[in-house]
């Protein structure tokens, strides 16, 4: 199964770091030294702030795509348990946008890349878990409260046995207690 | 940090589709009525019905297929004529500067665009010093021009075309991502590092 990163909820207060680590880790820090304008901010996991709740979003890195499905240039692909995009090839025709229901994909300019009549370059843009990072996905390094975690499969299989023993456990105790009240 | 504004496109949903071409007619009479005179009667036709989206049949399902309007669009980096350009985050054909070179039929990965008879004032537009028709590129243009938004969505009766807003719909999709969250709080509370 694929790993993805997942925020909580409860302990993250919304202060945007892991959208700055993000842009760090896949731009260099050399970022904070040159001109605003010559690089792209470009955050592959977005912040949700509302009156109640304070999350950042990012893909999942499903098992079954729907942005792979529906590439037309089959830019999506899944490389070592991570669903990449390949922005070589994307023409930004938004499908892998609208096919997204977690909404984890927007489309991004591309610095110093342009159009055959000069526009900018605008590509699709989705968390990669920091492939090329050694370190692994900079959210989860620099959350101050520790908010993001990286899920493995050994997690998810870890949690749903715990939970199934702990469910099976209640279950034979009230049958216990059932059986004493029989007797 | 300005905010990117990316292009709107109409999407077609296969469950809903009944393959009535209600699209394809309300779409080439919006496009004709000022220009080629056609209006709510069949008598008002004289020119070949030209659609700019298209109904297609799969296997057990149809669907029309219209622009997406990429913001990289092949059609536009692809066209020699500079025929097509982005208005208003638009991708838009100039049927005037149109030589129908067919090059933006090849680049859409989609099957957006076909090659269609050019018509003017009720009649069919002939190629320069022959009487063979003038073909042009026709695609989407979301009704640019056309007060109530685009034709095909207004006259589906069964709903199966939406105007799809991206930005929008994804902070939406990530306000609903986010809630979910919270949902599953419970998860690894103690084993997971």
């Amino acid at each position: 199964m694929n790993h993805f990163v997942k925020g909580n909820p409860d302990l993250c207060m919304g202060c945007r770091t892991c959208m700055i680590a993000c842009v760090v880790s896949h731009e260099g820090s050399h970022i904070f030294e040159i001109d605003p304008d010559s690089y792209s901010f470009n955050p592959r996991l977005h912040m949700v702030k509302t009156a109640t709740i304070s999350v950042p979003v990012q893909c999942k890195h499903c098992e079954d795509p729907a942005c792979k499905a529906v590439c037309p240039n089959d830019c999506i692909s899944i490389i070592d348990n991570v669903v990449t995009i390949n922005t070589t090839n994307c023409i930004g025709c938004k499908n892998c946008m609208n096919a997204c229901p977690f909404g984890a994909i927007d489309m991004t300019e591309v610095k110093c890349e342009y159009q055959a009549k000069g526009e900018k370059k605008i590509v699709a843009n989705k968390c990669d878990l920091c492939r090329e990072n050694p370190d692994g996905p900079a959210c989860v390094a620099v959350c101050p409260t520790e908010a993001l975690k990286v899920v493995s499969e050994e997690d998810l299989i870890n949690n749903v046995e715990k939970n199934r023993q702990n469910t099976a456990k209640e279950l034979n105790e009230a049958s216990l207690k059932a059986e004493k009240v029989c007797k | 940090m300005e905010e990117l504004r990316l292009g709107k496109y109409v999407v077609g949903d296969t469950s809903k589709c009944t393959g009535c071409k209600a699209c394809e007619v309300a779409c080439f009479a919006e496009h004709n009525k000022k220009t080629n005179g056609v209006g709510k009667t069949v008598g008002t036709v004289t020119i070949p019905v030209t659609p700019k989206l298209y109904v297609t049949k799969g296997d057990g399902f149809c669907v029309p297929i219209q622009c997406k309007h990429c913001e990289d669009a092949p059609c536009l980096n692809a066209c020699q004529k500079d025929a097509i350009c982005r208005i208003d985050h638009k991708v838009i054909v100039d049927v005037e500067k149109c030589i129908g070179c067919k090059d933006c039929m090849m680049a859409c990965p989609f099957g957006a665009i076909s090659l269609l008879p050019l018509c003017k004032n009720g009649k069919v537009v002939a190629q320069v010093g022959c009487t063979d028709t003038q073909l042009s590129a026709s695609k989407c243009d979301l009704c640019q021009g056309i007060d109530g938004g685009p034709a095909c969505v207004r006259v589906c009766p069964n709903e199966a075309l939406r105007l799809v807003e991206p930005e929008k719909e994804r902070k939406e999709k990530n306000i609903k991502s986010a809630y979910s969250l919270s949902l599953t709080k419970s998860f690894g509370k103690e084993e997971l590092k």
